[in-house]
């Protein structure tokens, strides 16, 4: 455990002394001001819904941004060498930086709850719904995260590993469409559950389906676990 | 504390190491020669676990490095050829961050770093971002990092490359004082280096072994091939014919420019025949103008190039 808590330091400590996190911060906040401001001031609807869709997809575009440096820029400054001599294993290491970078999303998905004050000053929000959409934003930025990951392990250009996590994100997220391309009841089941918008759909609208944050979780231990056999299978 | 038993790295078809042995005891420095892509690096990435043998066996201090290289990551320091040093931290939290990985005690760390830097010369740069290090002052973190955990095996990949004279003799010292209780492997491309602080050398070519002794013994074993050097007055019609009737010369080499084709120098090729030296000057004196006759030992850099030489590139 002093291996992992060892990489979430390092991880922590090199995010803010590069200007990377305060980038990433900066173009998700004032994105995510936009669309509340756009959504709830025009329409007069004192609810996070559309907002929160916006945060998903905007959360897709930022979060490479976050991940793609955590293997590739270990392979370009040679780190790794040092990383695979330390007494550590995949697993910690993977599982580090993973928390590293989740401790990001909990700052990003903290920072958006000043949106939160307007609402509850000049409206009546449901709470339970904004709980249950921050759940789901929080839910969907792991499993992000995760694949971000994986895809910062498989190469050494950090732009090549965020152009192919955006590209597999908004594959996740807009594969529900396919949906009403199909006849097999199957297909469209599996598209349905493959959807990151549709599961998140349900947080948005106030449910916390147990299927849903399953389906996450899931997706994020999927990618952690190829990561990490990825990097013994590099040894 | 180390040992290599038939190890074989190889990727894909392109066998990098091939069939290596040795070992490395407590209190022993071993030099590691060998020219570029011998394959010594890949050696010490395996004896250091980043990477697997793909068949043998490697064992540092008593631990299987291919099911329990997390253990043994404990007890070995290893300093890449390229220091993986991470630019956005300063010094100290470099420092910190390789002691807190390799389990030291949260209440050591501090003494343990400070001992790591003092052994450096990094103080003055303690508080330094590594980005702003100059090469020598990287190449000397690269060190610390190895240093930190007090481990019990050195693997140091050209740890004085980029430094200057002072730095490299700093180095040295601090080399020689750790290979006092511990066990280091020491590649370098600098044969005096081996020679001053090394008490024995493996030469590598092509992923084999091809040696492995003290390099005194090394140029022992050369002798059997040694040369014996003479200068003769010109004109000297039939010196080769003479040199090579002389039982114990296998072979002459004769260069005719020598002070303006005035001299003569013959190099001839001995075996490991007593007074060889006082047959050849017998021979030649009485028919030629000896100037000068000696025996060529040959130097620890003739060793190697006779050994990877001998090897088809």
């Amino acid at each position: 455990m002093s291996g992992v808590l060892a990489i979430l330091e390092k991880e922590l400590l090199t995010y803010f002394r590069s200007p990377i996190a305060y980038f990433v911060l900066a173009v998700f906040f004032v994105g995510t001001g936009y669309f509340f401001t756009y959504n709830v001031f025009l329409t007069g609807d004192a609810t996070m819904n559309e907002t929160f869709l916006n945060m998903g997809i905007l959360l897709i575009i930022v979060l490479p941004m976050v991940t793609m440096r955590l293997f590739a820029a270990e392979y370009s400054a040679r780190t790794m060498e040092l990383l695979s001599a330390l007494p550590l294993r995949p697993r910690h290491i993977v599982l580090g930086k993973y928390l590293g970078a989740a401790l990001i999303l909990l700052l990003l998905t903290a920072g958006t709850t000043i949106n939160l004050v307007p609402l509850y000053l000049f409206g009546k929000p449901e709470t339970t719904t904004i709980l249950s959409g921050y759940i789901g934003f929080f839910a969907l930025g792991m499993a992000c995260l995760a694949i971000g990951q994986l895809f910062s392990a498989l190469t050494q250009n950090q732009i090549v590993a965020a152009l192919a996590t955006i590209c597999v994100l908004l594959g996740f997220w807009f594969v529900g469409y396919l949906q009403g391309f199909q006849h097999s009841h199957e297909l469209r089941s599996l598209f349905r559950h493959l959807s990151f918008s549709l599961h998140y759909a349900n947080f948005v609208q106030g449910l916390v389906r147990t299927e849903s944050l399953a389906f996450f979780a899931a997706v994020s231990a999927i990618a952690l676990t190829i990561n990490a056999s990825y990097l013994d299978w590099r040894r | 504390m180390i040992a290599l038993e038939s190890v074989s790295k190889r990727y894909g078809t392109k066998t990098a190491v091939d069939d290596v042995s040795f070992t490395v005891e407590r209190g022993e420095i071993v030099g590691f020669l060998g020219p570029n892509g011998a394959g010594k690096t890949t050696t010490m990435r395996m004896i250091a676990g980043v990477t697997a043998a793909t068949s043998g066996r490697v064992t540092v201090v008593g631990c299987d490095m291919a099911t329990e290289n997390a253990q043994a990551a404990r007890k070995i320091g290893y300093a890449p050829e390229h220091p993986p040093l991470y630019d956005a931290l300063d010094v100290s939290a470099y420092l910190r961050f390789v002691a807190k990985a390799k389990g030291v005690p949260r209440a050591s760390i501090a003494s343990d770093v400070d001992r790591a830097v003092s052994a450096c010369h990094l103080e003055s740069v303690f508080r330094k971002e590594v980005y702003k290090l100059s090469k020598g002052y990287r190449q000397r973190l690269g060190l610390a990092q190895a240093l930190v955990g007090k481990p019990d095996v050195l693997l140091l990949d050209e740890p004085t490359a980029g430094l200057d004279p002072g730095q490299i003799q700093e180095t040295r010292e601090v080399i020689r004082s750790f290979g006092k209780e511990h066990a280091v492997l020491l590649s370098t491309h600098i044969l005096p280096e081996v020679t001053m602080i090394c008490a024995r050398v493996a030469i590598i070519d092509h992923g084999r072994l091809l040696a492995i002794d003290s390099p005194a013994g090394l140029q022992r074993a050369s002798e059997q091939t040694d040369c014996v050097a003479l200068v003769v007055a010109a004109p000297a019609a039939g010196l080769r014919d003479v040199l090579l009737s002389i039982d114990g010369v296998g072979g002459v080499h004769l260069d005719e420019t020598l002070e303006g084709g005035r001299a003569i120098r013959a190099t001839c090729q001995v075996g490991a025949r007593e007074g060889i030296e006082a047959a050849i000057a017998r021979a030649v004196a009485g028919r030629f103008e000896l100037c000068r006759l000696e025996r060529q030992h040959p130097t620890l850099e003739n060793v190697f190039l006779q050994y990877v030489q001998r090897r088809p590139s």
